[in-house]
């Protein structure tokens, strides 16, 4: 549990013509987490996403100092193709990365790219399918699936090749709250079930609230804090500028603390907060 | 009886040839078996509308080559044989996996890898530019774009539709190229799909093919 997957170790990078994006990235993201990255809109979450996949700087050029570590393996030098074998990357614009007609061609496009047999990838194809909650959905049209099954779709053919560490930016930035939460609930079934490395780029941490486990909190293209959840919110907390970015249950846990000096439990749910509350402080301790 | 997506490739392209070599009735037979096949492979709202569409547009070609001075057996017969090539093109989408014609494109015709995947692309990302270019259509009308005027007028204002559609179309493409990346797309995606194999439907359709294709020779000399 304590070895690391992806591991950035004073890493700057700025694109072609334009300022430093990253400035001095160390970080660890711990193998078998659950991790959420946040911030503010430009604070080079994305950027930091494509620099695990080894997109950056393969794909865009641009300058760069420092190392990312994949699983152990430098990213320097490797084509992004190679690592997807490992690190499996969603990007936001989920419409654009279907590239097939049907959702099996989908699936198996990448299978097919990365040389597996025709009888792997039907096999694959079938498994992945049931496993994103369409199974049978081989022959569809693009067209005859909704918005949300088109999501689950992209996530199916990244997961198909079992990639060991799977990174999603902004994944539900086109969905409503219903289906947000429909998806992380299965992407958390799929990260226990495949015992996977899984690293969110999420604006909204209520979403995550339940599942996550390390959280990464990115301002100005500087990481802010890190660590485990609770360790980096209550880091983010002591930066006023960024509470707004922790979910509203912790905003209050926190402010509790500082306020009344007490310890209040690691709170997930509502319903926790509310029997904790409940418990010390109307006719507990401090009611 | 399942033929390869390559005979029927081939049978298109003989097809198209034969409106020129065959006389007007055997193409007119052609036009007929070609509707009753499509009918009966797809017959669905999409496929009467393309062939709705298909005859407007025949009908269209023949009054403009009747404008232009072509007697009116020529106009008919230059319709005849466009309808019958389209529509061949029309059963083939119909019958045939369009993964299956790219893969037969890159095996059989040794077209590069990346011209058949565009073929696909293309058809992939047909109804959501439609879907865009609704979008944008609607978003410029709030912002007060109007298609009324003049003809050079309302094609100046419609610069603001293409635009944002051009700029987003530009992204998306980028986008699409970052996730081929990802999946690593190359000579491999058509090497490694299960080859499709002749068998006895297809040298059968393959000889019945050639043999109309000689017609010019035995119908000379037998």
């Amino acid at each position: 549990m304590n070895e690391t997957a992806i591991k950035f170790t004073n890493f700057h990078y700025g694109y072609i013509n334009s300022d430093i994006i990253l400035h001095n990235i160390n970080l660890d993201v711990r193998k078998g987490s659950f991790t959420i990255i946040s911030g503010p809109s430009g604070a080079g979450k994305t950027t930091l996403c494509k620099a695990m996949a080894g997109i950056i700087p393969y794909y865009y050029g641009g300058r760069y100092a420092g190392d990312v570590e994949v699983l152990g393996v430098t990213t320097k030098g490797k084509r992004v193709s190679d690592l997807a074998m490992r690190i499996g990357l969603m990007l936001d614009d989920y419409e654009s990365q279907l590239v097939s007609l049907t959702a099996g061609e989908e699936i198996a496009f990448s299978l097919l790219n990365h040389g597996f047999a025709a009888e792997e990838v039907e096999a694959r194809t079938k498994q992945v399918l049931m496993d994103v909650g369409l199974p049978g959905r081989e022959n569809y049209q693009l067209d005859e699936l909704s918005g949300g099954q088109r999501q689950r779709l992209l996530l199916a053919s990244v997961l198909a090749v079992h990639p060991e560490v799977l990174v999603l930016d902004e994944p539900v930035s086109a969905m409503d709250p219903d289906g947000a939460n429909a998806l992380y609930k299965l992407l958390y079934k799929i990260y226990k079930e495949y015992n996977m490395t899984v690293v969110v780029v999420e604006h909204n941490i209520n979403f995550l609230l339940p599942y996550v486990t390390d959280m990464i909190v990115m301002n100005k293209g500087r990481v802010a804090a890190q660590g485990f959840f609770e360790e980096a919110a209550a880091m983010t907390y002591a930066i006023p500028e960024l509470r707004r970015n922790l979910p509203e249950l912790w905003q209050v846990k926190l402010n509790l603390e500082q306020r009344f000096g007490i310890s209040l439990r690691a709170w997930r749910k509502e319903a926790e907060a509310l029997e904790e509350l409940k418990e010390k402080f109307v006719g507990g301790a401090l009611g | 009886m399942k033929i390869t997506a390559f005979t029927q490739l081939i049978t298109v392209l003989a097809v198209t040839t034969w409106v020129f070599l065959l006389p007007v009735p055997a193409v007119a037979i052609i036009l007929v078996l070609e509707l009753a096949l499509l009918l009966y492979i797809k017959h669905d709202r999409l496929t009467m509308a393309a062939i709705g569409a298909l005859t407007v547009f025949t009908g269209m070609m023949i009054l403009l080559q009747l404008i232009f001075g072509s007697p009116l057996s020529v106009s008919l017969t230059g319709g005849l044989r466009m309808f019958v090539m389209t529509t061949a093109f029309l059963c083939l989408l119909a019958a045939t996996k369009i993964q299956d014609i790219a893969q037969a494109l890159v095996e059989k015709f040794h077209l590069p890898c990346e011209y058949a995947f565009m073929l696909t692309t293309a058809l992939r990302f047909v109804p959501d530019f439609l879907t865009d270019s609704a979008t944008t259509l609607d978003a410029q009308s709030c912002r007060g774009y109007s298609n009324r005027g003049n003809v050079f007028k309302r094609f100046y204002s419609y610069l603001a539709v293409v635009k944002p559609l051009v700029m987003r179309a530009v992204a998306k493409s980028d986008t699409l190229a970052l996730s081929m990346e990802l999946k690593g797309f190359g000579a491999n995606t058509y090497q490694n799909m299960t080859p499709q194999r002749l068998c006895f439907a297809d040298y059968l359709v393959l000889f019945l093919v050639m043999l109309l294709s000689l017609y010019p020779l035995w119908s000379k000399y037998i």
